[in-house]
């Protein structure tokens, strides 16, 4: 009987223990998956801070997900980001929109937090002008990036700990070219890129005495580009993208990219007043050159003579551009398409030809990816960011034989999606 | 200097009306059954003398009165008539009177022998009243008050002054509108509003849920705030001063005269200032460029205002029954400390609004016609300054810079807004049981100004503010009142009437633009309400409405502003659809309400960002909601009052368009508050110190349930009973979490003087309190008030 009693007593002890160690809530280690895919979504459209989610997902997704799920960061500046290896950084505070640099934490677990912030050094002066946090990484320790509280110099900071670790000023060479009659001058605001050791960063030579400072507003009718030897920490030249305006934008897509080979292709978004196109191009650095290729280039006046339109992005790869261009031409203002309409169709241009574009089939024609990349490498697979208001919002599979996409995953809570990549958690 | 004058006047008035306390002194003291003094009661002793009308104390006093045999008379509206023959032999003499109530109320009528504010908590169409007057000595201000009302949401960004937003059953913004005795308050240019009127100066302050009244004269969508001033009878000094934590002070004043011959003079004025210094939680950069908590005390967040409304005329006259004419003046000088959010200290960014408003009000009863005329011409500038060379951090340090501004907008604005309104409203009583009400309100509105810095029109260098921008509207509603089944059912038919005109040049930079041509834009719409009231008894009544009714755009959404809000002509009406269902029960010591509605809201006006750094108001979402509110006061003798109150309002996002935003289809409406909660109690202790004086200690918390600035899946709401416990199942970084205000305080009033005392403690615990988008509010604070009142009755 006393046998009975304890074999009974310790088979309901152990099915307790079994039971009790299996609740629902009890994370399972064992199940963590080191590698994440992870996604963000813009969810906002009223209010301008860039709401959304951020998801990390064990396995690649398929079929149609939410990206607003128990382990999802919510908050804001959620309309894209740049990723340097297993790391992702955005240039808006969760928390409150704050502009810098904010390094984004997955754990194994999957849960999303917002890490640690890089500030302007003088965030009240900084409000004043877009662009601080524009950044770009070099190596695991060192990145550079703008600060608008500093216009004049390139800051450098330490990605693995988010500190600013100093900075580099080129105010005498800037000012060079900062006649009285130019508003604003700034090296660094929108386009920093690293190649072959050099740092290639834009001068801002701006009109604008109010609003968007430096945006739509160049003094110069050419672009300039200053060249820095990161070696030495030393100015080394300036270069120029001649007849255009408007070198990329402040937010996450910095619209340039590297081809395979090492070539940089840059976007100059036109001369319009309101960012609304003209002699828009895509102007390219060859990998082992440090000036602008005078033999190559790429302008939106080759996809319509009308020139209605601009550049918004680029993806390169195998020798091969990837770009959305607007299929109407642009109008700006409150009722324009440029924000708000699906007008953003994609296309693929053969390097060795580039007036010939071709579409890209299987894609939705899209609103303006804004700060989101047109594409991710996942998996060494491409994958085409299509949103569109009512024909599809999510991944598409990229093929590059028949220059088509087929839809990957689909995502119908959270939001346009803005960005999609994966990561070994460290 | 204006304040000093006024404080001078004010003293030289109260010297004066103090000498009339002389020997052959007639005074008394009027209470009901209970001991509870009766305020507002008429007191006569013969048709030589002139009658008084008892303080707010009771009380009731002739001076220099003649010996001999006189009969005392004393009425009160619900109290049996008091009548005794007294023989005063010139000496100074108390008395003391009790009244009876009326217990003959005839079955099926109408309750008879309320107060004004009590006769509005029960009309047909529900009011939530707030009873200013009631505690008019505390330390306490007009949107405490409100917040611990049911269904009621006041927000305030920051400390004393800062703009406040009422959110009723979750209507917010404009949706909401405020009146002060029935008129638009915008013609005051907001040197009269919620946010900074001390309570000394109102009779109290109804809240409409649901209808509207016609007599308002809004377009409100579902939600009214009527400020009643304070009713003057006879002659009366009234001056209160408090001083408060943070530097504040708010002085109060107001006399009024009126003379046998009907003429009346009167002056209200007060003075509110605060460094509103408080400490703040921030963050602040650190040598590594990352940020890091600090507490701050606040540099940068002060805030003065005056105002003072003189007026006279004429009442009881053959020819008016009051015609009354009145001339405001305000200025408010308004530092601000950060922008929208506390991301970034400025330290020397100041607005400067002030206004002269003349007006002038005729009402007069001809026969069974009450026609009642307002007219007001208002003229206000409004200033914004951000022309300082650099920035300040959170400590109020300063480093210098070349660019003019320390914000993103640098300004040198000199606005000018003339204001013309007309309220017309005219009530003919067809017999005891029908009458009609009608109601037109026209408004005209002139937007010219000039900023150096400001925007210019594109490619020119042509000031945007200096194109004359106009703005018309016109509200005409009539409503039918009925009484029926004995006077058991009550019930107000309305329609309304709604247009406006709009003439400005739309001058948003990407627009080319012609500067010669103006854009006009109008839109009429038709609005309609019932509102129906069924006495069930003694104590019950049942109450049911309905409202469909438009809210026009208003002239900064039409307009734009001179920042970075792009005008939109093309903005149209909201429309909303409210129903609202209520129950009343009203006895000696409890009384209970609780309200339901729903409402469907079609095209709010929602501001939508449209091109860097631009937004622009247009017609968006559609909300569907409902809601409940139930409020409870119960008196434990006249020792204790207990009140308590909650709201849980459930409006979702509806008629998502854009399938890409589909799932956002029944998620709640952002950053609204959608459960809050009141519990208070006041004592009220006669003889503590001395035989006549009084202590009515008070305590309140304030409870409002977390709630989200974005948007969260619906099935990750918080499962808990109506999302009243848990958490979101996903982790939320933009949410406002649970809030708790408790404050207590007491007010003493001497025996036998005109004064009295309040000590308020906000915030007792220190909590971190927010309102809009985690804007901090004050933490603990200590407040002291003095109150001088002195009433001559004729």
């Amino acid at each position: 009987m006393k046998k009975q009693f304890l074999r009974a007593a310790t088979a309901i002890v152990t099915a307790a223990a079994l039971f009790t160690s299996c609740t629902k809530d009890d994370p399972a280690p064992d199940q963590d998956s080191d590698t994440k895919y992870v996604l963000i979504t813009l969810s906002d459209r009223v209010s301008g801070s860039k709401a959304g989610y951020i998801s990390a997902f064990d396995e690649m997704p398929s079929g149609t997900i939410s990206n607003a799920t128990a382990g999802s960061l919510e908050g804001q500046g959620m309309g894209g980001w740049r990723t340097y290896g297993n790391h992702i950084y955005k240039m808006f505070r969760t928390a409150d929109y704050a502009t810098g640099i904010e390094k984004i934490n997955v754990a194994k677990d999957g849960t999303v937090t917002a890490g640690q912030f890089i500030s302007s050094k003088d965030p009240a002066e900084a409000a004043k002008y877009f662009g601080t946090g524009n950044f770009v990484i070099q190596d695991d320790n060192l990145g550079y990036y703008w600060d608008a509280a500093e216009p004049y110099k390139i800051q450098k900071f330490n990605p693995a700990t988010m500190a600013n670790t100093g900075s580099m000023d080129f105010e005498e060479k800037v000012k060079e070219m900062e006649i009285s009659e130019v508003s604003f001058a700034a090296i660094g605001q929108k386009f920093l890129a690293i190649k072959n050791g050099k740092l290639f960063a834009n001068l801002t030579y701006a009109k604008n005495t109010e609003s968007q400072i430096g945006f739509f507003d160049d003094f110069y009718t050419d672009v300039y580009i200053a060249v820095i030897d990161l070696a030495s920490g030393s100015w080394e030249k300036r270069i120029k993208i001649e007849n255009t305006g408007s070198i990329a934008y402040i937010n996450e897509n910095h619209m340039y990219d590297f081809d395979d080979n090492g070539d940089l292709y840059i976007v100059t978004q036109g001369t319009h007043a309101s960012g609304l196109g003209g002699k828009s191009k895509i102007a390219r650095i060859k990998a082992n050159e440090a000036d602008v290729d005078k033999t190559w280039e790429m302008n939106f006046a080759d996809f319509r003579a009308e020139d209605n339109g601009k550049f918004v992005n680029v993806f390169a790869k195998n020798g091969r551009l990837i770009v959305t261009l607007n299929t109407e031409t642009l109008a700006g203002g409150p009722n324009g398409n440029i924000n708000s309409a699906d007008i953003w169709e994609f296309y693929s241009v053969d390097i060795d030809n580039p007036t010939q574009y071709n579409k890209i089939e299987g894609v939705p024609v899209g609103t303006n990816p804004g700060a989101a990349m047109l594409a991710s490498e996942v998996d060494g697979k491409v994958f085409l960011r299509g949103s569109s208001i009512n024909s599809g919002n999510g991944y598409y599979l990229y093929d590059f034989a028949t220059n088509s996409a087929e839809l990957a995953f689909s995502v119908n809570v959270g939001g346009a999606v803005s960005g999609f990549h994966k990561i070994e958690v460290q | 200097m204006i304040l000093r004058k006024v404080l001078v006047a004010a003293w030289v008035l109260f010297l004066t009306m103090h000498a009339f306390g002389q020997p052959g002194t007639l005074t008394g003291t009027v209470n009901d059954e209970q001991g509870k003094t009766l305020i507002g009661a008429s007191v006569t002793l013969s048709t030589a003398v002139s009658s008084q009308i008892t303080d707010q104390k009771g009380v009731f006093t002739f001076t220099n009165l003649a010996a001999g045999s006189y009969t005392l008379r004393v009425t009160h509206v619900g109290y049996t008539e008091y009548t005794e023959n007294i023989q005063f032999n010139g000496q100074q003499t108390e008395l003391t009177i009790q009244l009876s109530s009326q217990s003959n109320i005839l079955e099926g009528a109408t309750v008879v022998g309320k107060s004004e504010t009590q006769q509005v908590r029960e009309q047909a169409i529900r009011a939530v009243v707030v009873d200013t007057r009631a505690v008019a000595e505390q330390p306490t201000t007009l949107a405490e008050l409100m917040n611990r009302s049911p269904g009621i949401r006041i927000r305030q960004s920051g400390g004393l002054g800062n703009a406040v937003d009422v959110s009723i059953n979750g209507f917010q913004g404009n949706a909401v509108q405020y009146f002060r005795d029935g008129i638009p308050l915008e013609y005051l240019g907001g040197g009269f509003g919620i946010n900074n009127v001390p309570i000394n100066l109102l009779e109290r302050a109804e809240v409409y849920k649901g209808v509207v009244p016609v007599s308002l004269g809004g377009d409100a969508l579902g939600g009214a705030v009527n400020l009643v001033t304070r009713k003057h009878i006879g002659s009366m000094l009234d001056i209160s001063y408090e001083a408060a934590s943070f530097n504040t002070h708010i002085a109060n004043l107001s006399a009024y005269h009126h003379a046998e011959n009907g003429w009346f003079a009167g002056i209200d004025a007060f003075y509110n200032y605060s460094d509103n210094d408080y400490n703040a939680n921030v963050e602040v950069v650190n040598e590594n460029a990352n940020l890091e908590p600090a507490t701050v005390r606040l540099f940068h967040n002060g805030y003065s205002h005056y105002f003072v409304e003189a007026y006279t005329g004429m009442g009881n006259a053959k020819w008016t029954d009051e015609l009354r004419f009145s001339i405001a003046h305000y200025g408010i000088d308004r530092e601000s400390q950060h922008p929208a959010l506390m991301t970034s200290p400025y330290g020397a960014l100041i607005m400067h609004n002030k206004g002269w408003i003349p007006s002038l009000r005729y009402r007069k009863a001809i026969g069974s016609f009450v026609v009642d005329q307002f007219v007001s011409y208002s003229n206000i500038d409004r200033s914004r300054v951000d022309t300082v060379r650099g920035t300040y951090n959170w400590y109020g340090d300063f480093t210098p810079s070349t660019g003019i501004g320390e914000s993103p907008r640098p300004s040198l604005s000199d606005i000018n807004f003339d204001n013309f309104i007309s309220r017309t409203n005219v009530a003919y009583t067809i017999s005891g049981s029908h009458k009609l009400d009608a109601n037109v309100v026209y408004n005209h509105n002139r937007r010219i100004g000039s900023d150096p810095y400001g925007l210019r029109f594109a490619g020119t260098d042509i000031d945007i503010l200096s194109k004359e921008a106009i703005y018309a509207k016109t509200i005409t509603g009539i409503s039918w009142e009925s009484k029926w089944l004995n006077e058991r059912l009550v019930n107000q038919l309305s329609a309304k009437f709604f247009r406006f005109k709009t003439r400005g040049i739309n001058g948003f930079m990407a627009n080319g633009t012609d500067l010669d041509d103006y854009t006009t834009s109008e839109n009429n719409n038709w609005g309609i309400g019932n509102a129906m009231k069924y006495t069930l008894g003694d104590h019950h009544l049942l109450r049911a409405s309905f409202e469909l009714t438009s809210r026009l755009p208003r002239e900064n959404e039409l307009f734009g502003d001179n920042d970075t809000r792009a005008p939109n002509f093309d903005l149209e009406p909201e429309r909303s659809f409210n129903l609202n269902l209520g129950y009343r029960y009203q006895a000696s010591q409890l009384s209970a309400e609780i309200g339901a509605f729903y409402r469907k809201t079609k095209g709010m006006i929602m501001l939508i960002p449209v091109q860097p750094p631009f937004a622009q108001y247009q017609n968006l979402d559609s909300i569907r909601g409902y809601g409940v509110d139930i409020d409870v006061s119960y008196h434990i003798g006249e020792l204790l009052q207990l009140n308590a109150n909650a709201t849980w309002q459930d409006n979702r996002m509806v008629d998502i368009a854009d399938g890409l935003h589909k799932w956002i289809e029944g998620t709640r409406l952002r950053n609204t508050p959608y459960f809050f909660a009141n519990v208070g109690a006041v004592a009220n202790v006669n003889g503590v110190l001395a035989s006549n004086d009084r202590l009515k200690p008070y305590v309140h918390w304030n409870f409002i349930r977390e709630f989200y600035l974005n948007h969260i899946p619906r099935d990750a709401e918080p499962s808990g009973f109506l999302g009243l416990f848990g958490n979101a199942k996903i982790p939320v970084t933009n949410i406002v979490p649970n809030q708790h205000l408790l404050s207590a305080g007491f007010n003493y009033f001497l025996a036998n003087q005109p004064v009295s005392l309040g000590f308020e403690v906000k915030n007792i615990a220190d909590s971190k309190l927010y309102d809009y988008y985690k804007i901090q509010r004050p933490g603990r604070s200590f407040h002291v008030k003095i109150n001088y009142h002195l009433t001559k009755k004729r």
